[in-house]
């Protein structure tokens, strides 16, 4: 919103006009102000003049020489407009004066006449955009500075005001806290709240008290429509909006001014001159001053005649009732709406307009007669006429004032600085509430002010006004703090990840349905059947993601269309799968993939990743939060059949690591083999680290190869030697894998280095004969599998 | 019989052929010569044993001066000629340093989630516990309990994404706040209460230079018998100057936010400048961060607090703002953006 500062000076006698100061001021009030635009006058030297004669140009025909009293005497100027004749008051540059854009006026000759200055029009002055003849005055006096009556220089501030203060949504508002500040006294409006002559026929029926409490019209006859007088302009322009006609332009006026938007309507163009009320019925339509059709919802307020509807209650006339050049009769709406149905219409017509602005807000329900008296004034004023019998006012939903209580030390309590009660008696008092009683204090809240309740709401306004700089400043020393677990296990999940070369990425949770199914392609897994968002922005951000997998997939097509061929993402993020409790499951998971070579230096050749890859990233992510698990080889939707495994921890699945199926990789555009897995991560449960201490004995140590069958699981064979090995045993490490000659198709050889030690003495190769033979029997029992000759 | 003179004619000779070498080799092999079986040195220490006492003083004492000579001799020229051999072989081995390394690969946390951790570690180190809660949310933790009344706009299907699950079409959303999960907490927990709420968010707005339907948010809450405006501006004072660098000054300035009442933006001088003007605060000397004030006494009581006994103070703050603020990302959608080329700027 903007507020010029000379409007404001018609309430208020401000100790700074300072730009900064005020700015300082108004934020430190809560009234945030995003700009002050300092208006200079674009002209220099430019008075009010007088036209006392005017004869022909002796040798030209479009042109007339004007005799006109700039209050220094009379001079005649030569004038090549036609819009005005004897007696109009007007503009007059003087010699030596400059107008817009820089031009200096002199004495110029003009077919042979000197003609000392010039008569100028809006354009030349650089305050309006109309150049079809010279700027008409309708007041000044001869020789009085122009620039005053064009109410320049100005200083404007645009503000920016909160939802809860209707009240400074005016001028008089903005006013009335500078004053409350300053301890300076507001200015209230003056109105004439004059009766007319004769009777009003306009009726006002309410028929929705609660969205209308209060309905006020006023007629007044034998207006005459045309643009307004200068100053009126100036004022509007000055704040951003744009002149129309004196009638509209009263009401935007009075709107700035008192925060109470209000309506003209042509009251020739009222049927029945009776105004109803009420809520539209379904499919009703109305086509707004904006020139837009709209049809109605049932929860639309509107303000109707007997035959239809006339506008939009609180956020836009219609069409068919506007005033008009043609207008005689005018009926003047000032009413009060009920803020949250005009929040909801405005919203649901995506209408917002400044009546909106103020109504959304809860306008004070005591201002309509005050506003439409100063309109009132206004229009006759600006566009003749005669007020017609009285106001006539509805008002079921009248105003009960509102007491607080509030205890002095309440003030203390909250803000943490101890105020005396005379100060916070004052400062509620500058602010418009009337402060009674002693401790607790009896506070009245003043009509304009619905947001003020409860003895927390009076703080705010003592704090306001006592200044939030001049609280002082505590830490409090807290409850003692910690990091839960799960955010314990994220973070050292996270640094793993760094570790082991993956990039973290954020991406959105909810996508479109294909995407998430092409990679569930199981008809049977319940993560291809997601659950949708009612309202999404798009079909493409539809459905709430069941796996975080999809979105690194996408992730890594962006950087290989980029020409990246290495390539390593992870996310941290939230999935959500159906659920019959009150909400979805929520597991918070991991999950990373990977394409490309594996890190090494820029000039050497690394082997490109594979499915061994993403199990050393399992392996690394449970060592380092110290959990046991096991793979389980099996397919998995979305990945190679032959290429991936479940990751069971206490036997339960926890997620899945493998090669992404090709056809997956395929449907996402994606080249190379891509490594990935994905975890919940609430399967991370990190055991307490125990110590042993090592021996001091000498290990033996011996290597054992087997010819296996090609498809027995590798990870057996290691479970039987480790069973077989006895506390003894302290590391098995599988060294060699091969298959081809001198074995037979379908066989491969595993080795493993076995390292035993024992704690009290040293070992002999005699002791572990029996370890070695029972390990020999069991994978050839269990697994079939023949000791090689080492 | 070997005289000691042979001796030391053969030490000379020895000496003199000990020059010549060139390599610690060569040294073994005069070596093995000199001081061999069959050397002057062994043959006349083998002969002492038949010698008379005379004779066998006299050579002893040559032989052992002359081996001794000359094992000294041997290591001096080994140590001579050995260091030279490693001076050599290691400048066979330079290595162009200037090479890329072979480097562990290293990834990097994407920037929200540093900013994230660094601001959740500042609170904790105050004497705060974060919690956590579910992002589909119901409307009653969403809405109801933070004092929303059921007319609210934020409440609207233009603002709110609703999902389905359950019977009612408005009863389960994605949260538009982290604050639902203040009041879970408070119905959980006596006070006094100094959490923590670090969370992903959502919001019905389309993507743009400052919005996106995903972001993330850091709410904060102490309720206890003494706490006042005076420990809020306290506590965002000390969070301004541990994130952004000591010597921040902070304003507050009065606003307007449905849980809190007096309610406050909090704005920090700007520390690109110091407060005197740039682009990063956009002239303005101090950059617009958080929203903050008293929690309104309305949330206390539907927490089953007290309100005339309890009290208390709660912020909100973007972890997003708070990433582009310092770092100067110019629009939030680089944070949704998987481009390496970005996230590797996050290292």
């Amino acid at each position: 919103m903007k507020v010029s500062l000379r409007w404001l000076r018609e309430f208020v006698d401000l100790p700074t006009e300072d730009p900064r100061r005020l700015t300082e001021v108004l934020d430190g009030l809560g009234i945030e102000v995003e700009g002050a635009d300092e208006l200079a006058v674009p002209f220099s030297g430019v008075v009010v003049a007088k036209v006392e004669a005017i004869r022909p140009h002796p040798s030209a025909d479009r042109i007339r020489l004007v005799t006109i009293d700039d209050g220094s005497g009379g001079k005649e100027v030569v004038c090549g407009a036609w819009n005005f004749e004897e007696g109009a008051t007007v503009a007059y540059a003087t010699v030596g004066s400059v107008l817009a854009g820089g031009l200096a006026v002199g004495e110029r000759k003009i077919r042979g006449i000197l003609s000392p200055g010039m008569i100028a029009s809006e354009v030349e002055l650089g305050i309006g955009d109309e150049s079809g003849g010279i700027l008409l005055l309708d007041r000044g006096e001869p020789g009085e500075d122009f620039a005053e009556m064009v109410a320049l220089p100005d200083v404007v501030f645009e503000v920016s005001i909160t939802p809860n203060r209707p009240d400074a949504m005016s001028v008089h508002g903005i006013a009335r806290e500078l004053a409350a500040y300053f301890d300076v006294p507001v200015r209230p409006v003056t109105v004439d709240g004059s009766v007319g002559a004769g009777t009003s026929a306009v009726r006002v029926r309410i028929e929705d008290p609660a969205g209308c409490p209060r309905f006020t019209a006023r007629e007044i006859a034998g207006v005459s429509v045309r643009p307004s007088p200068l100053w009126m302009r100036q004022r509007l322009r000055a704040v951003g909006i744009r002149p129309i006609s004196n009638v509209v332009d009263v009401t935007n006026y009075v709107m700035v001014e008192l925060g109470q938007p209000l309506h003209a309507f042509d009251l020739d163009l009222v049927p029945d001159e009776t105004i109803v009320v009420r809520r539209a019925s379904a499919g009703e339509a109305l086509t707004t001053l904006d020139g837009v059709a709209r049809v109605l919802d049932p929860a639309d307020l509107v303000i109707a005649s007997p035959d239809g509807v006339l506008g939009l209650a609180g956020i836009m006339g219609g069409g068919s009732s506007e005033v008009s050049e043609t207008t005689t009769r005018v009926l003047v709406e000032v009413a009060n709406f009920e803020p949250t149905g005009v929040l909801l219409s405005g919203k649901r017509h995506a209408l917002r307009t400044e009546a909106v602005a103020r109504f959304e807000r809860g306008v004070d329900p005591e201002l309509p007669p005050i506003a439409s008296a100063r309109a009132t004034d206004l229009i006759t004023k600006l566009a003749g006429g005669t007020v017609v019998g009285s106001l006539v006012d509805e008002y079921p939903g009248l105003h009960v004032p509102v007491t607080v209580e509030l205890p002095e030390h309440e003030v203390e309590r909250l803000l943490g600085v101890a105020i005396a009660r005379e100060t916070i008696s004052g400062y509620l008092s500058r602010l418009g509430f009337v402060v009674a009683g002693a401790d607790p204090m009896l506070v009245t809240v003043p009509s304009f002010r619905p947001d003020v309740s409860r003895p927390a709401d009076l703080v705010e306004e003592v704090a306001r006004l006592h200044g939030f700089d001049s609280i002082p400043a505590r830490l409090p020393t807290g409850g003692g703090g910690r990091l839960p677990s799960e955010e314990v296990i994220r973070r050292s999940v996270r640094s793993t990840m760094i570790g082991a070369g993956y990039f973290e990425t954020f991406t959105f949770d909810f996508s479109d349905i294909d995407e998430i199914r092409a990679f569930i392609l199981d008809p049977e897994d319940p993560r291809g059947n997601a659950i949708r968002i009612r309202n999404p922005l798009s079909e493409e951000e539809a459905y709430l993601r069941t796996t975080l997998l999809p979105g690194l997939l996408a992730g890594i097509r962006t950087n290989q269309t980029r020409n990246r061929s290495e390539i390593a993402l992870f996310e941290l993020g939230t999935v959500f799968l159906r659920s019959a409790g009150e909400l979805p499951d929520q597991p918070r998971q991991l999950a990373f993939a990977s394409v490309g070579r594996v890190a090494g230096s820029s000039w050497e050749k690394t082997p490109n990743r594979d499915a061994s890859d993403a199990i050393g990233m399992i392996e690394t992510l449970f060592a380092s939060l110290r959990t046991t698990y096991e793979l389980e080889q099996r397919p998995c939707t979305g990945f190679h059949p032959g290429r991936a495994a479940a990751v069971m921890v206490g036997g339960r699945a926890v997620g899945v690591v493998g090669e992404v199926h090709p056809s997956v990789a395929e449907w996402f555009g994606l080249d190379g083999r891509v490594e990935a897995g994905e975890l919940d991560t609430a399967g991370f449960s990190p055991r307490r680290s125990e110590f042993v201490a090592p021996s001091g004995f000498p290990p033996v140590v011996f290597d054992l190869a087997f010819d296996m069958d090609a498809d027995a699981a590798a990870a057996s064979l290691l479970d039987v030697i480790r069973r077989g090995g006895g506390e003894r045993l302290e590391r098995a490490v599988l060294f060699d894998v091969f298959a081809g000659p001198p074995l037979d198709r379908g066989r491969r050889s595993i080795a493993v280095r076995l390292t035993f030690r024992d704690a009290e003495r040293t070992l002999t190769d005699e002791d572990l004969l029996p370890v070695r033979r029972e390990i020999t029997e069991t994978v050839e029992r269990e697994l079939g599998g023949r000791l090689r000759g080492v | 019989m070997i005289r000691p003179d042979d001796l030391h004619a053969h030490e000379a000779a020895t000496l003199a052929s000990l020059e010549g070498a060139s390599s610690t080799a060569e040294v073994d092999a005069i070596e093995r010569v000199a001081l061999g079986p069959d050397s002057p040195v062994t043959i006349a220490r083998k002969s002492l044993r038949d010698a008379n006492p005379e004779d066998r003083r006299e050579v002893g004492m040559a032989v052992n001066a002359v081996a001794a000579a000359l094992q000294a001799a041997f290591v001096e020229s080994r140590h001579r000629l050995g260091m030279a051999e490693i001076d050599a072989r290691l400048a066979a081995e330079r290595f162009d340093m200037s090479l890329p390394g072979r480097a562990p690969a290293l990834g990097a946390a994407h920037l929200v989630a540093q900013v994230w951790d660094e601001i959740v570690d500042i609170f904790v180190g105050l004497g705060y516990t974060v919690a956590s809660g579910p992002e589909v949310e119901t409307a009653y933790y969403n809405f109801d309990a933070l004092n929303t009344p059921p007319t609210h706009p934020s409440r609207l299907e233009s603002d709110t994404f609703y999902v389905e699950h359950g019977d009612d079409p408005e009863g389960v959303l994605l949260r538009t706040q982290t604050s639902p999960v203040q009041a879970r907490w408070m119905e959980s927990h006596d006070p006094p209460v100094y959490i923590v709420v670090p969370g992903r968010c959502y919001r019905r707005d389309a993507v743009d230079a400052t919005h996106s339907p995903v972001f993330h948010q850091m709410e904060g809450l102490a309720v206890d018998t003494d706490i006042t405006f005076a420990d809020l501006k306290g506590t965002l004072e000390y969070f301004a100057n541990a994130f952004f660098g000591s010597g921040r000054r902070v304003r507050f300035l009065p606003h307007f936010f449905p849980f809190t009442e007096p309610s406050a933006e909090m704005h920090v001088s700007c520390f690109a400048c110091d407060g005197s003007g740039c682009r990063v605060c956009k002239g303005t000397g101090w950059i617009e961060l958080l929203g903050c004030g008293v929690v309104d006494p309305n949330v206390l009581v539907s927490a089953g607090y007290d309100p005339t006994i309890m009290s208390g103070f709660a912020f909100g703050v973007g972890i997003d703002r708070l990433a582009m603020v310092r770092h100067e990302i110019p629009e939030l959608r680089y944070f949704f953006d998987p481009d390496l080329r970005v996230l590797e700027q996050f290292q």
